[in-house]
C-alpha cells in the first residue's frame, strides 16, 4: 500500500468519527494543511461515505433475497453498519427472554436462541417475525390456538410455549429449543436408506396425527420445520412451529399476495392444491397430509413432486393452476428422469443402487405417495394415521389401502411375509389350521381368504416367480434406460418364465436388447429375447406385434433352430388367422415361407396368403405396395407357379427397386424362379451381384442402419440367399435349412 | 478448540480425508452462506445448501490441501463464496440486460437503477482494483462481505485487531464506491 493512501484512509477515518461538522471541518484543515490533493481526496471519500453504506447495504441485501420480488425490508432504524447479519437483537432483552444467539433465518422471520429466566431458568427458541404485519391480530389469533396448543404434548413436537410484541412491535414466538437438522439434510447426511427414512416419517405422522386430534392443524409442514435431534443415539424427528402459520395468517391484500405469501410460506413445493387458492377459510388435517405426502416423496427421491424453483419462477395463478391440475410424476418415475450423476448421488445418500431404489419404490411406495396427493382431498387418506399406518403396511409386507385389491397382489405380499412357508406346497393349507401367528390370522379373516388360501397353494410356485422376474425386468429396463444393454441383456437372459403382463417398460426391455444383440449379430440370444416378447400377452399395437414377430421368426430360422421355427409358425397362424388386414397377414405370411413349409402347414398357410392377395386385389401393379410384393412372390413360388412369382418380382423391382433390401430378397426370388424354370445360367447370372451385395451387409458389427429396412430384412434376405446358393448346386433346399451356416459364401 | 479445528488438524496430519469433513464444516459453512443467502427464499437460483457444497468442491476440488485452522479454511470459503456469487450475479445480470454483454450494457446504467446483482458485479470489479492498491484492505472485503464473517472473525483470519478491520472496512467501503461513481455519472 502507498503511503499516500495509508494517510488518506486514516485522516478519513478519524474524520468520520466525528460528528460535528465544523469540528470535523476544523480537523481537516489541520491534518491536510498544505496538501490539497490528501484533502480533496478524503473529501470525496466523506463525501462517497453516506452512499457508499446504503449501496453495500442494497448490495448485500440483494444476495439474501432477490429485490424484485420482495418489498425492501422495514427499515431498523437510521444508518446502522451494513453489516449482513443485523443482530439487533442479540444481547437484548425480548419480553422476559434475552436473545444469546442467532440461530436461524427462515422465510418469515428470524430465530434466536433465548434464556428465559422464570418461571424457570431455560434455553428457547425465540422466532420474531420480521413482516411488516398487523402484530395484534397475530398475537390475537395465537391467543385463540394457544389453549389447543398448551394441549400439544408429544414426545415429536417442539412446543409453542409463548407470543408477544418486541419493543419495536414485531411479534414474536418462543418454542422448545431443538438443536437439529432438517429431516432431509439429516437423512443424506446419514445416507439412511429407505427403510429407515419410513421409520422417521412415521413417527412424523404421529406427532402431527396427535396435534389433529387436538384440533390443530399445522399448514406448514416442510423439511426445515422437522428437525431431527439425537436421543440416546436414536434419531427423534421434532416437529416445530406449530399454530404460528395460522397466527400469522393475515387478511391479504391482492398487492401484497405474491410477496407477502412468498414470505409466509415460502415452499409452495409444499402448498396443496386447495392452499394454493388461499381460500383461507377452507384448509382442513387433509392439507397437511398433502405437504406429508411431499415430504414422503422428497425423502425417498430427493425432489418435491414439482420443482420449487418453477413455480415460484411461474406467478402465482400459473402456480395455482400447476398446483391444482397437473399430475406430479409417481417417485419411481421421476428419478428415472434424473442425470446418471444425480441418480446415483440420489441413491447413494439412500444407500442402495439405483436400479433397485427405482424398483424399491415402483408398486407401494408410488401408490402411498400418490395416495397423499391427490388434488381432490376427499382421495387422500381421511386421517394422517391412515397414512401412517399404510407405510407401516408396506414395511411389514403387508397390503396397502393405497392400492385397489388385486387378488395377485395381495398373494404376492402374503408370500413375502412368509416366503418359508411357501416354499414347501401345501403349507398354506396347513397354516390355515395350525396358526401362522397373528398377523397372517387376520390376513385369513379377510372374506374370501379360504379361497385365496387354496389358489394361493396351487399357484404360489409360479406367483412367486412371477413377482421375482417382474422386479428383475424392472431392472433390466432401467439398464436399458441407460444405454446398459449389456447387463440389461444378462438379466433378461437369467429369467426364465417371463410374467405374462410385465410393465411396458419390461416389453421395451426384452424388445431393445433383442435388437441391440441383433445389430451385434449375436442372433441365438437375439432370438431367445424375442422368443421371450412372443410369450409375453402384449396389449400392444398389432402393428408393432407382427414386427416383432417378423423379427422373432427370422432369428429363430437363423440360428437354424427348425424344430423352434416351425413351432413358432403354427402359433404365429393361430393368432393372426382372423386378421383381415392384409398388410399385418403378409408380414406373418412371409416370415412362415421363409423356408419351404411343410404340406400340412401350406394348408395352413392358405387363407392366409388369400386374405394378403384379397386385400391388394383390384390395385393395379402400377401403384401396388412395394413389401407386400414379398409375400405374395415368395407363396407363389413355394407352391410351384414360378411364372407368378416370377410376376411378383417384377413388379417388386418396379415399385421397390430402390429400397435395397428389398431389391435383394426380391431378386433373390426372381433367380430361384429361374433355376426352378430351367434357366440355370440365367438365374446364377442374377444371383452373383446380390450375393455380394447381402454378404457385405453383415461384413460390420454392429450393423448400418439403414432408415428404409430393418436389419431382419437383411437376415431375411440372407436366409433365401442360401436356399438359392444351396439350389443351384443341387442340394435340398431342407438341408440347407438345418445346416444353417453363419457364412452363405461358405456353401 | 472447535471441533472444526480438530478436524482440520487431523485433516493436516493425514489421518482423515478432507471429504471427512464435509459434515462437521457444514453446520459452520451453512451460517456462512446464510448470511448470504436468505433460506428458502424465493426466486434464487443457488439455495445455500447448494451453495454450500458448490464451496466445498472449489475448496477441495484444486487437489488434495489440508487447512491450517479454521481462519485459513474460512478465508477460502469467503473466496468460493465471492466467485459463486460473482458468477451467479453476472449471468443474472446478462439475462436481466438482454443477454449482451454485460460490461458494455453495465456502462450505460444509470447507477441509481441498478440491480443488486449489478451492483455485486461493481463492486467486484472495483475490489479488483483495490486488490492492487491495498491488498490487505481488499482482503477484508473478501472476508467481510462475500465470506459473511463479523469484524471479530476477519480480525482472527487476517491477525489484527478488530478496530482495525473496522478502519479498513469503512475505508474500503468509501473508497470502492467512489470508484464505482467516477465510472459511471450518478
Amino acid at each position: 500500500m502507498s503511503a499516500t493512501k495509508q494517510m488518506e484512509d486514516a485522516v478519513f477515518y478519524a474524520a468520520v468519527s466525528i460528528a460535528d461538522a465544523e469540528q470535523r471541518f476544523q480537523f481537516l484543515g489541520q491534518a491536510c494543511a498544505g496538501n490539497a490533493a490528501l484533502r480533496a481526496v478524503v473529501e470525496e471519500m466523506l463525501a462517497a461515505q453516506a452512499q457508499a453504506d446504503s449501496f453495500f447495504k442494497k448490495s448485500s441485501a440483494a444476495l439474501a433475497l432477490p429485490a424484485e420480488k420482495f418489498p425492501a425490508p422495514p427499515a431498523g432504524g437510521a444508518g446502522p453498519p451494513p453489516k449482513p447479519v443485523v443482530d439487533e437483537y442479540v444481547g437484548s432483552l425480548v419480553g422476559r427472554y434475552k436473545l444469546l444467539q442467532r440461530i436461524g433465518e427462515g422465510g418469515c422471520g428470524v430465530v434466536y436462541m433465548a434464556e428465559q429466566s422464570e418461571p424457570v431458568r431455560r434455553r428457547v427458541a425465540l422466532k420474531i417475525i420480521k413482516l411488516g404485519m398487523d402484530t395484534k391480530s397475530v398475537i390475537a389469533r395465537f391467543d385463540a390456538e394457544r389453549q389447543a396448543l398448551a394441549m400439544m404434548d408429544h414426545p415429536n413436537i417442539a412446543r409453542v410455549l409463548d407470543a408477544g410484541a418486541t419493543e419495536t412491535g414485531r411479534p414474536y414466538f418462543v418454542m422448545e429449543l431443538v438443536r437439529g437438522f432438517k429431516i432431509t439434510d439429516y437423512s443424506d447426511q446419514n445416507n439412511l436408506d429407505p427403510r429407515r427414512r419410513l421409520d422417521l416419517f412415521i413417527q412424523v405422522c404421529h406427532a402431527i396425527q396427535h396435534a389433529h386430534q387436538k384440533g390443530v392443524i399445522h399448514r406448514d409442514i416442510k423439511p426445515s420445520n422437522i428437525l431431527v435431534t439425537l436421543h440416546d443415539g436414536k434419531p427423534v424427528p421434532k416437529v416445530i412451529d406449530f399454530g404460528i402459520a395460522k397466527a400469522i395468517e393475515g387478511k391479504l391484500t391482492d398487492q401484497t399476495l405474491f410477496t407477502a405469501y412468498e414470505q409466509l410460506i415460502g415452499t409452495p413445493a409444499y402448498m396443496s392444491p386447495e392452499q394454493a387458492e388461499m381460500s383461507g377459510l377452507d384448509m382442513d388435517t387433509r392439507s397437511d397430509i398433502y405437504s406429508l405426502g411431499v415430504l414422503l416423496y422428497e425423502l425417498l427421491t430427493g425432489k418435491t413432486p414439482f420443482d420449487q424453483k418453477e413455480l415460484l419462477q411461474s406467478g402465482l395463478h400459473e402456480m395455482r393452476r400447476k398446483l391444482r391440475e397437473d399430475e406430479p410424476k409417481r417417485p419411481s418415475t421421476i428419478l428415472t428422469t434424473l442425470h446418471g450423476p444425480e441418480l446415483s448421488v440420489t441413491a447413494a445418500h439412500r444407500h442402495i443402487e439405483p436400479p433397485r431404489l427405482i424398483s424399491l419404490l415402483k408398486g407401494d411406495l408410488d401408490w402411498i405417495v400418490m395416495k397423499a396427493l391427490e388434488k381432490d382431498r376427499t382421495r387422500r387418506y381421511e386421517t394422517v394415521s391412515g397414512l401412517a399406518l399404510d407405510v407401516g403396511r408396506y414395511l411389514d409386507n403387508e397390503p396397502v389401502l393405497a392400492r385397489p385389491p388385486s387378488r395377485t397382489y395381495r398373494l404376492q405380499k402374503l408370500m413375502r411375509r412368509h416366503r418359508a412357508v411357501f416354499v414347501s406346497g401345501s403349507a398354506v393349507a396347513l397354516a390355515l389350521v395350525v396358526g401362522l401367528g397373528a398377523a397372517t390370522w387376520m390376513f385369513f379373516r379377510e372374506r374370501d381368504a379360504r379361497e385365496q388360501a387354496e389358489l394361493a397353494g396351487e399357484r404360489e410356485a409360479e406367483l412367486r416367480q412371477q413377482a421375482e422376474a417382474k422386479e428383475q425386468i424392472d431392472q433390466a429396463a432401467i439398464y436399458v434406460s441407460q444405454n446398459n444393454f449389456e447387463a440389461a441383456n444378462e438379466i433378461l437372459d437369467r429369467i426364465q418364465t417371463p410374467p405374462s403382463r410385465p410393465s411396458y417398460d419390461g416389453v421395451m426391455a426384452y424388445r431393445q436388447v433383442g435388437e441391440w444383440l441383433a445389430w451385434r449379430q449375436r442372433w441365438a440370444e437375439a432370438a431367445d429375447r424375442f422368443a421371450s416378447l412372443m410369450g409375453i400377452d402384449r396389449l400392444d399395437a398389432w402393428q408393432v406385434v407382427t414386427l416383432d414377430y417378423q423379427a422373432c421368426g427370422v432369428l429363430l430360422a437363423e440360428g437354424g433352430k427348425r424344430e423352434r421355427y416351425d413351432q413358432f409358425c403354427l402359433a404365429a397362424l393361430d393368432r393372426f388367422r382372423s386378421s383381415t388386414n392384409g398388410d399385418l397377414e403378409g408380414r406373418i405370411l412371409k416370415t412362415c415361407l421363409l423356408f419351404p413349409p411343410a404340406d400340412s402347414t401350406m394348408k395352413e398357410i392358405a387363407p392366409m396368403a388369400q386374405v394378403v392377395a384379397d386385400y391388394y386385389d383390384p390395385t393395379p401393379k402400377e401403384s401396388f405396395p412395394p413389401w407386400p410384393v414379398i409375400p405374395l412372390a415368395l407363396w407363389e413360388y413355394r407352391r410351384g407357379n414360378y411364372a407368378a412369382a416370377d410376376d411378383w418380382c417384377r413388379c417388386g423391382l418396379d415399385r421397390g427397386g430402390q429400397i435395397q433390401a428389398l431389391n435383394a430378397t426380391v431378386r433373390i426370388i426372381q433367380a430361384m424362379a429361374d433355376q426352378q424354370r430351367g434357366r440355370i445360367q440365367v438365374a446364377a447370372q442374377e444371383l452373383a451381384p446380390v450375393r455380394q451385395i447381402v454378404e457385405a451387409r453383415f461384413d460390420t458389427s454392429p450393423l448400418p442402419g439403414d432408415n428404409q429396412s430393418s436389419w431382419y430384412d437383411w437376415v431375411f434376405a440372407r436366409i433365401l440367399l442360401m436356399e438359392a446358393a444351396g439350389l443351384m448346386e443341387g442340394n435340398n433346399a431342407n438341408q440347407v435349412g438345418d445346416q444353417a451356416p453363419k457364412q452363405p459364401g461358405g456353401m | 478448540m472447535s471441533e472444526v479445528t480438530l478436524m482440520l488438524e487431523a485433516v493436516a496430519k493425514g489421518r482423515h480425508a478432507s471429504e471427512d469433513l464435509l459434515p462437521l464444516v457444514y453446520a459452520e459453512l451453512r451460517c456462512l452462506a446464510a448470511v448470504r443467502m436468505a433460506q428458502e427464499s424465493a426466486g434464487q437460483t443457488l439455495q445455500p445448501t447448494a451453495l454450500v457444497h458448490e464451496a466445498w468442491l472449489q475448496l477441495t476440488g484444486v487437489g488434495e490441501r489440508s487447512w491450517q485452522n479454521r481462519a485459513h479454511f474460512f478465508g477460502a470459503a469467503a473466496d468460493a463464496m465471492r466467485r459463486i456469487l460473482i458468477d451467479k450475479a453476472r449471468r443474472k445480470a446478462r439475462i436481466k440486460h438482454g443477454g449482451g454483454q454485460f460490461r458494455v450494457d453495465l456502462a450505460d446504467l444509470d447507477l441509481a437503477e441498478t440491480t443488486p446483482d449489478d451492483n455485486m458485479v461493481l463492486i467486484n470489479e472495483a475490489l479488483q482494483q483495490l486488490e492492487q492498491a491495498d491488498p490487505e484492505q481488499a482482503r477484508v472485503v473478501v472476508l467481510k462481505f462475500f465470506g459473511g464473517l463479523t469484524n471479530q472473525e476477519v480480525a482472527d483470519t487476517l491477525g489484527v485487531g478488530e478496530r482495525t478491520v473496522d478502519r479498513q472496512w469503512a475505508c474500503a467501503k468509501a473508497r470502492l464506491f467512489q470508484w464505482i461513481r467516477q465510472a459511471r455519472p450518478m
